[in-house]
């Protein structure tokens, strides 16, 4: 099915938006590759000229352009006042479904003025478009990189000994051999699938597994150096990992990477993010647990450094107690700032999300199960990726700050373990059973529960009704010994990922997900077999699902960004305290449900804070600023300002208040003298 | 109003005029003196000029522009008679990466200068320009230098690069510089006579200021550096130029700016960097690397943080060979390892040039105040012995030792004709009165006086031609083939490396940066039925390579060798092509009879 689906590099790119009465529809029926994207956001800026905008951020190694859709009314705004949501979408390049769906949100956003309104959308639907290519190219085979040459196996030629369609179906799969030194075997409950020889259960190998193609080069080893460079969804600064085969050479050494960093940059009315790839930070909030250095309560002040701050390094301190400490050694009118002290002190980078993030991430994770119940798509199904090292999503939280979630529309259905019979003993059965219940099971049921449970071939039937009946062993006693047992290892199928991709490929591909094996002979390797799980079908689901699962998914982003913090000025008071001095105090409000900034925000200090101004003709300042700093406003939270005036003569103050990511607002107050 | 436009006009040209005549890049002349510090206009006029004088020894490359639009420059010395230059090790030098350390372009000029003014002759460095090809990047923050010397400041102002940041988060950006209220181009401190100030005045000299003891009556007031609260937020001199670290913008162990402050936005934000950056991978050649900077007198290798793996044993062992001897080529540097002898940096160019492009990298720290001396001799030996009472003063270390600030002073007054501290004078200063204005000038502390800056160059600058001098040098000996059987003959080859630094370093090599050298044997009529590295010529044990024997894969450590031995086949030319990134080409031919 996917085969017949696949458009050679050939073809003519089909035109995919239409025109109804200047609204463009986008066809849900098939996957678009990357020109036939680029040709549609080209169509589409030019007959929507007043509230698109196109950008291109980068030019691909493979020779492809990297675009960012902006929609909204302030597009030709220098200074907007509306918050700005980046949607990205297939950084992998292999998500196809992932384009799709910013396809169809800009469709949605075209169409529906409402949906647009408030905020400036800026959308990239092909985060990795060399990558997206191979897609729709022959043959098919599972390559999330750029086309930046690379000598992956540090020989003397570079992308010399990439794959070859041997069998000539389209795909690449796997080649196994039967080799005295293999490693892998097929597993004995469905022989289609391999797994590696485990000593420790007596296993021994029997086949040597190698992607389908030759030895180009004749170095002995096949297809290690094929063209393609960096998978660029890992080549974000967060945790990035030097020195990875896939990675590149540092955070952003990919144009298609720097390009966003450039353009994120120069657009601070950006509020929040929305990734679509293959981790789903609305279904599960982003996870933590990774070792941390930073302790800000109880910092550990390295020996050196102690011993030239004369002080004692066998305790801890906190960052106040420490910078208390530094702002006593250092020349006087010489600023100690937290970060300075934080890269004195190597301190290190935040790893975890932060607890009060993910409070509302936890929030938002009950509302999206709910959503898809409503929605029916709350099948069970295998769980979204964990965010790598080095993702854009782990950058955009950490390094931007910004509230960042994700969507990942599809994986592979679940399979649930067949029901067992339920006439079956089971622990539980056992425990409330009398003695004279379980002698009367009989020697061959209790026969096969005890194999069920993985009991000790020593122990048979026999033993345990001889030691019921004479009260050496009761049910109960028995239920507990097996409770501990440990459970039998299911060696029917494979691992949850390919039970499941079998399962579809059967109720769903007619089998095409799975190539079976079947003989070749091969040019050095002789008589092989060549089979396995199709490319992408385990991440690619049919064309004929794009739209329900774009359709009804995509939506949800309707109504996260409803829950951005939206900074206004709530009330103002005046009071008059005589001879011309008023108190003004007026009060900041976060209308959003998410916390302005978000924790790791604050922590990072990229968010600008919310600075609310005063003026008026004639007025002096006694207490107060004229540009005071709210460095925070909690979800649905209030700051107060102060001021203390004098102004002898009657007059309007204006107080406003400017961010650059939650709104600006402004209210105009009469003080003064009176007349 | 008109006088005021008058009295500005006279202002320029007074600056036009004494400038003029100080800065001015009709003074540089080939060869280039260093007697006094270049603008940056200067220093662009050397690099021509030596270009100019040198064509064919020279090439003038444009690498890129930075923040402010200035152009960086990059100066190639290579004799293409003797070859590519991407065919000889490559040897790179760069300076003044932060905008006020300016001494370090000196140096790199000077090398230049040196290396083309003795070619021919000096023998030894004839013959080390004719084997190596040096890159030289005199100024890599041209705004920072521009400044640095054109505005009022102190000798740590302008170090960064000119992308305004918001430093005191009012949504405003770089609005409130430290201002030079006096007008004599150094921001110096403010000092305000106040019995609760934390200071006294120095027994010593009226010019220092002590701390007072705790509960003891003070003097003074620091007010901190010379300027007004511009921007009206009752703050002074609090949002700067920038603040982004040229040298914490790197993309190797980059971390963002809470993490470590003026990291910039992502790496190479900084354009003149991401320039720089795509001009050295352009140039694999290059194996040995030196980043000049001020001040404190140290040649810094890495890691530069304690987070990252500590380097391989056979790396240290150059690094200790090369900062050993830079250590008594330049009396009083000390050799020491980033993170633990000095403090941590995240993103920094000398570990992206060792960890990414593979190089030895030295960070060289020039300069000690303590070289500004005025003892005898028994002097010295007393003050040695003496121990510093903390409370006057003596807290010695980083932050300055008031013993030292006061010889350096007299330094000052009998060396220097005291240009190098601006007597306290007093000033009406609109918020905090009368106030006075004083201290160490723009060119002192972390600048030498111009007299001492001849020696300081010259030093530095042979700490790197030593290590350029042990890049490698690598022979190819073949031996006189040995017929083993029918029409098969046996060929011992050997590869030797007679300088310190290895083909490729240990680091580059264990994280497969880039391919081995390669030594590839070819031939019309011939086949290589086997090969590989002999480990024991003795006992004829080689490890011979299953798959390509004919192409084989190696490095040569520092002072060493690497033998193979090839079974041949057939007769005729038998051609030996060895490649190294960094050890360079050779060829050699045989013929099987």
């Amino acid at each position: 099915m996917i085969n017949k689906l696949l458009i050679t590099i050939f073809s003519v790119p089909l035109l995919i938006s239409f025109l109804i009465g200047g609204q463009t529809g986008v066809d849900l029926t098939k996957y678009h590759n990357p020109q036939e994207i680029n040709n549609f956001l080209n169509d589409l800026v030019k007959s929507n000229k007043g509230i698109t905008r196109l950008h291109k951020i980068a030019d691909t190694p493979g020779g492809n352009k990297v675009y960012i859709l902006e929609i909204g009314d302030q597009i030709r705004m220098k200074k907007k006042t509306v918050p700005g949501i980046l949607v990205t979408a297939n950084f992998e390049g292999i998500n196809s479904i992932s384009s799709e769906a910013s396809l169809f949100l800009i469709n949605e956003l075209i169409k529906d003025k409402e949906k647009r309104n408030n905020f400036t959308w800026y959308i990239l639907p092909v985060g990795n478009p060399d990558a997206a290519w191979r897609y729709f190219k022959k043959p098919l085979y599972e390559d999330n990189r750029n086309e930046k040459p690379a000598n992956d196996d540090k020989d003397d030629k570079t992308d010399e000994d990439g794959v070859e369609d041997l069998n000539g179906d389209g795909v690449i799969t796997l080649m196994r051999v039967k080799d005295p030194e293999g490693e892998f075997l097929s597993i004995p409950g469905n022989k289609k699938l391999m797994k590696k020889a485990d000593w420790v259960k007596g296993e021994k190998g029997v086949y040597k597994l190698y992607s389908e193609g030759i030895d180009n080069d004749g170095d002995g080893k096949y297809n290690e150096d094929g063209p393609g460079g960096v998978d660029i969804s890992i080549n974000f600064p967060h945790l990035f990992k030097p020195f990875t085969k896939k990675g590149g050479d540092w955070p952003g050494s990919e144009t298609e990477v720097f390009g966003l960093f450039k353009f994120v940059f120069s657009h601070d009315d950006i509020a929040m993010t929305m990734n679509y790839g293959n981790t789903n930070f609305c279904l599960i909030p982003p996870q933590g647990g990774r070792k941390s250095q930073v302790d800000m309560a109880k910092i550990k002040v390295p020996e050196r450094i102690g011993k030239f701050m004369g002080i004692d390094t066998d305790r801890t301190y906190s960052m106040k107690e420490i910078m208390e400490i530094v702002k006593k050694v250092v020349p006087a009118g010489f600023e100690v700032t937290e970060s300075m002290v934080a890269s004195f002190m190597g301190l290190g980078a935040v790893v975890n999300p932060i607890k009060g993030d993910l409070k509302f991430y936890e929030k938002i994770s009950e509302e999206y199960k709910k959503y898809l119940k409503k929605i029916k798509l709350d099948d069970k199904r295998l769980d979204p990726k964990k965010a790598r090292d080095g993702s854009f999503e782990l950058w955009s939280y950490y390094h931007l700050g910004l509230p960042t979630f994700s969507m990942d529309f599809w994986t592979l259905p679940k399979v649930e373990k067949k029901k067992k019979d339920e006439n079956a003993i089971t622990a539980e059965k056992l425990e409330k059973m009398t003695k004279e219940e379980f002698l009367s099971l009989g020697k061959e049921k209790i026969e096969k529960f005890l194999k069920s449970v993985n009991a000790p071939k020593n122990i048979k039937a026999e033993f345990l009704i001889n030691g019921v009946k004479n009260g050496v062993m009761t049910p109960k006693k028995m239920a507990g010994f097996m409770k501990n047992m440990k459970k039998p290892e299911d060696n029917s199928s494979g691992t949850p990922e390919e039970t499941a991709i079998i399962d579809f490929s059967e109720k769903k591909l007619g089998g095409k997900g799975f190539i079976e094996w079947k003989h070749f002979n091969h040019p050095t390797l002789g008589d092989v077999e060549i089979g396995g799980i199709s490319p992408l079908s385990k991440i690619t689901p049919p064309p004929s699902m794009i739209g329900d699962l774009v359709g009804k998914q995509v939506p949800f982003i309707f109504e996260l960004v409803k829950k951005l913090p939206l900074i206004k000025i709530s009330d103002v008071k005046v009071t008059d305290m005589g001879a011309g001095v008023y108190k003004i105090k007026a009060w900041l409000e976060n209308r959003g449900f998410l916390p302005y900034p978000t924790e790791m925000g604050k922590k990072n200090g990229r968010i600008s804070n919310v600075i609310v101004t005063l003026s008026g003709k004639g007025i002096k300042l006694l207490e107060g600023k004229k540009r005071s700093i709210i460095k925070s406003i909690g979800g649905n939270g209030t700051k107060l300002v102060e001021w203390l005036i004098l102004s002898s003569d009657p007059t309007s103050v204006k107080i406003k208040s400017e961010t650059s990511i939650a709104s600006s607002d402004s209210k105009t107050i009469n003080a003064g003298g009176k007349k | 109003m008109k006088r005021n436009l008058i009295i500005g006009f006279i202002l320029i040209f007074v600056i036009t005029l004494t400038g003029g005549e100080r800065f001015s890049t009709d003074k540089v002349k080939v060869p280039l003196s260093f007697d006094y510090y270049y603008s940056y206009e200067m220093v662009v006029s050397a690099v021509k000029k030596l270009h100019k004088a040198y064509p064919e020894l020279t090439r003038l490359d444009a690498v890129g522009k930075s923040e402010e639009g200035r152009m960086i420059y990059a100066l190639t010395i290579n004799n293409p008679k003797t070859g590519r230059e991407l065919d000889k090790p490559g040897i790179y030098a760069d300076g003044n990466i932060h905008g006020n350390e300016i001494q370090a372009a000196e140096v790199t000029l000077y090398l230049a200068n040196y290396l083309l003014t003795n070619y021919g002759k000096n023998d030894q460095i004839t013959s080390l320009v004719d084997k190596k090809c040096f890159y030289i990047i005199p100024v890599i923050n041209p705004d920072g230098r521009y400044h640095f010397i054109k505005d009022g400041g102190t000798s740590s102002s302008n170090r960064g690069l000119r992308r305004p940041k918001d430093d005191d988060g009012d949504g405003l950006f770089d609005e409130d510089f430290p201002d030079d209220l006096d007008g004599d181009g150094n921001i110096c401190m403010m000092r305000k006579r106040d019995p609760d100030g934390d200071f006294k005045t120095h027994p010593d000299d009226p010019r220092l200021m002590i701390r007072v003891k705790k509960g003891k009556k003070g003097e003074w007031k620091i007010l901190g550096s010379e300027g007004i609260d511009n921007d009206g937020d009752g703050k002074i001199n609090e949002d700067s130029e920038g603040y982004v670290d040229p040298n914490r913008n790197w993309g190797y162990d980059w971390a963002p700016d809470y993490v470590q402050s003026g990291a910039g936005d992502y790496p190479f934000s900084g354009v003149g960097l991401k320039a720089i950056s795509e001009y050295v991978v352009k140039r694999p050649n290059i194996c040995m690397t030196w980043l000049f900077h001020n001040t404190g007198g140290m040649f810094l290798r890495g890691p530069s943080t304690k987070s990252q793996e500590m380097y391989p044993r056979g790396d240290i062992e150059v690094y200790d060979f090369l900062g050993n001897q830079a250590e008594r080529i330049v009396p009083g540097y000390r050799y020491m390892i980033s993170w633990k002898d000095l403090y941590s940096t995240y993103g920094d160019f000398g570990e992206w040039m060792a960890m990414t492009q593979g190089t030895y990298n030295f960070v060289g720290e020039l300069y000690m105040t303590d070289q500004e001396t005025f003892s005898t001799i028994k002097e010295t030996e007393r003050q040695k012995k003496a121990i510093p009472d903390e409370d006057e003063g003596g807290r010695g270390g980083f932050f300055g030792d008031k013993r030292l600030e006061h010889e350096r002073l007299r330094f000052d007054d009998h060396l220097n004709q005291g240009d190098s501290f601006v007597e306290w004078k007093p000033f009406k200063h609109p918020v905090y009165g009368e106030i006075e204005i004083g201290g160490w000038a723009k060119l002192s502390s972390r600048l030498s006086p111009p007299f001492m800056l001849k020696d300081l160059v010259h030093r530095n600058a042979s700490a790197i031609i030593f290590s350029a001098k042990h890049t490698p040098e690598v022979s190819l000996e073949i031996q006189k083939p040995e017929k083993i059987g029918k029409g098969l003959y046996k060929v011992r080859t050997t590869l030797s490396n007679t300088k310190a630094i290895p083909t490729m370093s240990f680091h580059s090599k264990f994280k497969k940066l880039y391919p081995e050298d390669t030594l590839k044997v070819s031939g019309k009529g011939i086949k290589v039925v086997a090969g590989g590295n002999l480990i024991d010529k003795y006992t004829d044990k080689v490890l011979y390579k299953e798959y390509k024997p004919s192409v084989q894969f190696l490095v040569i450590p520092g002072f060493s060798k690497v033998e193979h031995q090839f079974l041949i086949s057939g007769k005729g030319e038998v051609k030996f092509n060895y490649f190294s990134r960094h050890g360079g080409k050779l060829v050699k031919t045989i013929t099987l009879k």
